[in-house]
């Protein structure tokens, strides 16, 4: 194997800065895990990447990015059974997708330890929604497992492979995003020796032939199995409990909400009260609470969301007899994210103790000035191929931020980097739920409201994920749709992972079985279907408009690479050729003195390399196409009706440097979402 | 046990994120040197407000190292609750105003980027001046730079405005953590002499 880096190779006591996500992988790095698998989803994208990333100095691990949670899931199981530790990741609405193995794995049971690792997501910055995954439970019977932070990650997501054999459960490791991308100190631990990863399925007909009498005894099995994890919780390290003074009031709480807590009680100077730190949320064991409730009169639970623990806890309480009062959701809120002024204001509500002065009056100049300030939302890269498209979907449909009449045709949103599109200033979606609702939804608004036209939009990734069977089931229905795939060849989101459409990787290396899409969409039945370079917005736009004259289901494939990935890979195939580069160089320029202000390029097109100059000496403000910004996609010159913009071929102007290194630092960082 | 918060936030793609993990890294040289922070990834395409946090804890001893009610940080920062506040884009300080007090120390990039609202002509991009007297409100360690200006003159680039920023930070904060701990991660780095030139500008401000 080859050298890597410490989170490779580190060994115990070694210590670096690390993200959660990567505390996970290495946790479960350390367990020795031979599988690891996603659907990539933010905040949890990280914890299969850097295993992916890494792969190549790793002896026997097999990494995945599936097409979907539910297949990550099953591939996880089927490693197991073969004997290998196996980790799958997913973010929080991805155990809708897996909920299907996820109901499954407690009957069967695993053989060698797998770990479900979730990126949840409070306040659903990155998200369609912000479910509490730890209610599937209550069902599933998956133990859930919360760090508090980064060295809990790894440590946890390490222990938890034992617990997993022992009780033969998938253990679920929940990490919200403030954990997942939390980067802080973590100690290594030392690594299993990895030469032995090798698998044989043994055959256990009674626990995999899950069905009739055996799925009955089963689930008789699973229930006695989760009582024994229950006797094991009691005791184990996971839990703790922090003994208090004299005060009858105890805190109940787990994860990031308890880092929160004692960071909160530090603040405001209280530390006389009994804690219980849960590791495992579920399941709860009736002894360690009778242990805890022991000498308390009042509890409070600091937790996110709706309240599993609440719910959960006042049960036992009412089995054990206990006499005191229970509170929590009265405290803490149930949307959003509970964040660590949540956590404060709440205690101190509840222990009627007044917060710090400065807190109080931050709160307040943020409230006063909030309402004021311009909002800024998120847009498409420079020079993406998505601005193109929703630019010539709402040429060809018009615009309801020009004259804010109605439009008449109602576009589906889905999710992926186009989803963004929902956003001023092209404010072009009119629903967005789930993966691959946009045509579900759009197919049946067309059956029932025949006045409407419905255009469903959907990202290569995103079809791939679950879209296929939506498609043939619009046609075979005969719905009358048109259904725009942004084919971009990369799930660009989350950081650029493949899709089956990826020609090419970021080194230009052929990936060799990438999909014909045309072909695939044709085999399903799809007789109108053209593909086209969303680019060119002209052709694009007046392409939609044939399009939705026609009846039935059109699809119009928008062709065109994730311009970061574009960009990536010229870079590094001219370094390759030792920094000579071929082409002449050229840059697009805004000629002031025929510019009528017309706002085409500025506000419709709203690339944001195109900027309002401050005119000099009297001079009218004017627009202008920062170079330093600009990757001469050429969209913009397409768009000026009135011939304004211009391409100039030159040699070397001084700020023409400017945009290769401008490009460097935005590869840096490059965005994850969705 | 001391704790020193930083808060240091902007758009996407301006490497914010970057400036955290030096600065954590920063911290790993003592072993009664902690460090926590969470980064806001999400939403953060391209223009998108990010914010990152570092949270330096200083033990006074092993003990106290070990005692659960020390030992565990919250990875936010509270209203009020920042040592210092970095903002590399102007108008985005004022959003990162909650996290001030009477005693902070504020460092703010000049160069504005134009939220989509403000070339809608839905609202206006406030003026330098305005962001500065609601600043003064609350602390009077207020610092500004065109750090843009600043890294363009210098590197032929942008990539160096948020090192430069961070040798400003060294300058005008008495952040406890030595300047040669962020130069030695510096050197170790991708880019190395343009960066430590970068940080050593900043410190010069
Ligand atoms: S060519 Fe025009 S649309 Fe394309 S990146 Fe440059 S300014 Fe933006
Ligand atoms: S589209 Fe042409 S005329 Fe209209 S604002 Fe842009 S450059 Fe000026």
């Amino acid at each position: 194997m080859g050298k890597g880096n410490l989170f490779v190779n580190g060994i115990d006591a070694d210590k670096a800065i690390v993200l959660g996500n990567e505390a996970i992988a290495r946790g479960a790095l350390e367990a020795g895990i031979g599988y690891a698998s996603m659907y990539p989803g933010t905040p949890a994208s990280e914890i299969i990447a850097v295993l992916d990333k890494n792969k190549k100095y790793i002896e026997n691990l097999y990494t995945e990015f599936s097409l979907n949670e539910h297949i990550s899931l099953h591939g996880a199981i089927g490693a197991s059974w073969s004997g290998i530790r196996s980790l799958c990741a997913m973010k929080n609405v991805g155990l809708n997708v897996a909920s299907e193995p996820a109901q499954f794995l407690a009957y069967t049971g695993v053989k060698a330890g797998l770990v479900l690792a979730i990126g949840s997501d409070p306040g659903a910055p990155s998200s369609s929604n912000e479910q509490d995954d730890r209610w599937y439970s209550l069902h599933t019977f998956m133990p859930v497992l919360e760090p508090s932070n980064i060295q809990e990650a790894k440590d946890f997501t390490k222990n938890s492979f034992d617990v997993s054999e022992e009780f033969s459960f998938g253990i679920v490791v929940m990490a919200p995003s403030r954990l997942c991308h939390n980067a802080g100190t973590l100690y290594f631990g030392d690594l299993r020796d990895r030469s032995n990863i090798k698998g044989n399925f043994k055959k256990d007909p009674e626990n995999y032939l899950n069905l009739f009498g055996m799925a009955v005894k089963n689930h008789a099995k699973f229930l006695e199995r989760s009582e024994l994890l229950k006797k094991f919780l009691a005791k184990s390290d996971f839990n703790k409990i922090i003994n208090g003074g004299r005060s009858k009031t105890g805190f109940i709480s787990s994860g990031v909400i308890y880092a929160h807590l004692m960071e909160a009680l530090d603040v405001l100077g209280v530390d006389d009260h009994k804690i219980l730190k849960l590791g495992f949320t579920f399941p709860l064991s009736e002894e360690l609470f009778k242990e805890f409730f022991k000498g308390l009169d009042e509890i409070l639970i600091i937790e996110e969301a709706e309240g599993f623990l609440e719910f959960q806890i006042k049960k036992i309480a009412y089995e054990l007899g206990f006499k005191g009062r229970i509170y929590g959701k009265e405290f803490f809120k149930r949307t959003g994210e509970l964040t660590l002024d949540g956590v404060m204001t709440g205690i101190s509500r509840f222990l009627e103790k007044p917060l710090p002065a400065y807190f109080d009056f931050a709160v307040r100049k943020d409230k006063e000035l909030s309402g004021k300030l311009p909002q800024r939302s998120g847009t498409f890269c420079i020079g993406c191929p998505h601005r193109a498209t929703f630019y010539s979907i709402l040429k060809a449909v018009g615009f309801s931020n020009a004259n804010g009449k109605e439009r008449d045709v109602v576009i589906a949103g889905d999710i992926g980097c186009y989803t963004l599109g929902l956003l001023p200033p092209y404010s072009a979606m009119d629903f967005l739920t789930c993966m691959n609702a946009g045509l579900g939804i759009g197919q049946a608004i067309s059956i029932f409201d025949k006045k409407k036209k419905v255009i469903a939009l959907v990202g290569d990734s995103t079809f791939y994920h679950s879209g296929i069977p939506v498609l043939i089931n619009a046609v075979r229905n005969n719905a009358d749709v048109l259904y725009i795939i942004l084919d971009n060849s990369w799930t660009a989101m989350t950081g650029h992972q493949g899709t089956p459409s990826t020609q090419k990787d970021a080194f230009g290396i052929a990936t060799g079985n990438a999909i014909n899409l045309k072909d695939l969409v044709k085999t399903l039945g799809v007789s109108y279907i053209k593909s086209i370079d969303p680019n060119s917005v002209r052709r694009f736009a007046s392409q939609i408009k044939s399009a939705l004259k026609e009846p039935g289901v059109k699809v119009l494939i928008a062709k065109r690479e994730c311009v970061l990935q574009e960009i990536r890979r010229n870079k590094i195939l001219k370094k390759n050729e030792n920094g000579i580069s071929g082409t002449g160089e050229s840059l697009y320029e805004i000629q002031k003195n025929r510019c009528v202000k017309c706002n085409e390029c500025f506000t419709e097109l709203a690339c944001p390399a195109i900027i309002l100059k401050k005119g000099v000496q009297g001079e009218e403000n004017y627009y202008y196409i920062d170079p330093a910004s600009c990757v001469k996609c050429g969209v913009c010159y397409e768009v000026c009706p009135n011939s304004a913009i211009r391409k100039v071929e030159f040699d070397l102007r001084p700020e023409f440097k400017l945009i290769e290194k401008k490009i460097d630092e935005e590869l840096s960082e490059v965005p994850a979402n969705i | 046990m001391k704790k020193f918060n930083i808060a240091i936030i902007g758009l996407g793609g301006q490497g914010i994120i970057t400036m955290g993990t030096v600065m954590k890294n920063a911290a790993l040289s003592s072993d009664l040197r902690d460090v926590s922070g969470s980064e806001r990834r999400g939403g953060a395409q391209r223009e998108g407000y990010v914010e990152t946090f570092v949270k330096y804890i200083f033990y006074e001893n092993r003990s106290e190292m070990s005692d659960p009610r020390k030992n565990m940080h919250s990875p936010m920062i509270e209203s009020g609750g920042a040592n210092a506040l970095i903002s590399l884009e102007p108008l985005e300080t004022l959003r990162g105003i909650r996290y001030l007090n009477g005693n902070s120390t504020v460092i703010f990039n000049m160069t504005p980027y134009i939220p989509v609202s403000v070339r809608m002509n839905k609202t206006e991009y406030p003026e330098i001046s305005f962001i500065v007297s609601e600043l003064e409100k609350i602390t009077e360690n207020i610092f500004y730079y065109d750090f843009d200006k600043i890294s363009i003159e210098n590197f032929n680039s942008l990539t160096q405005k948020n090192i430069v920023a961070l040798g400003a930070l060294f300058a005008k904060t008495d952040i406890p953590i030595h300047t040669s701990a962020i130069e030695k991660i510096l050197a170790s780095g991708k880019g190395a002499k343009d960066n430590l030139r970068a940080f050593d500008i900043g410190l010069k401000l």
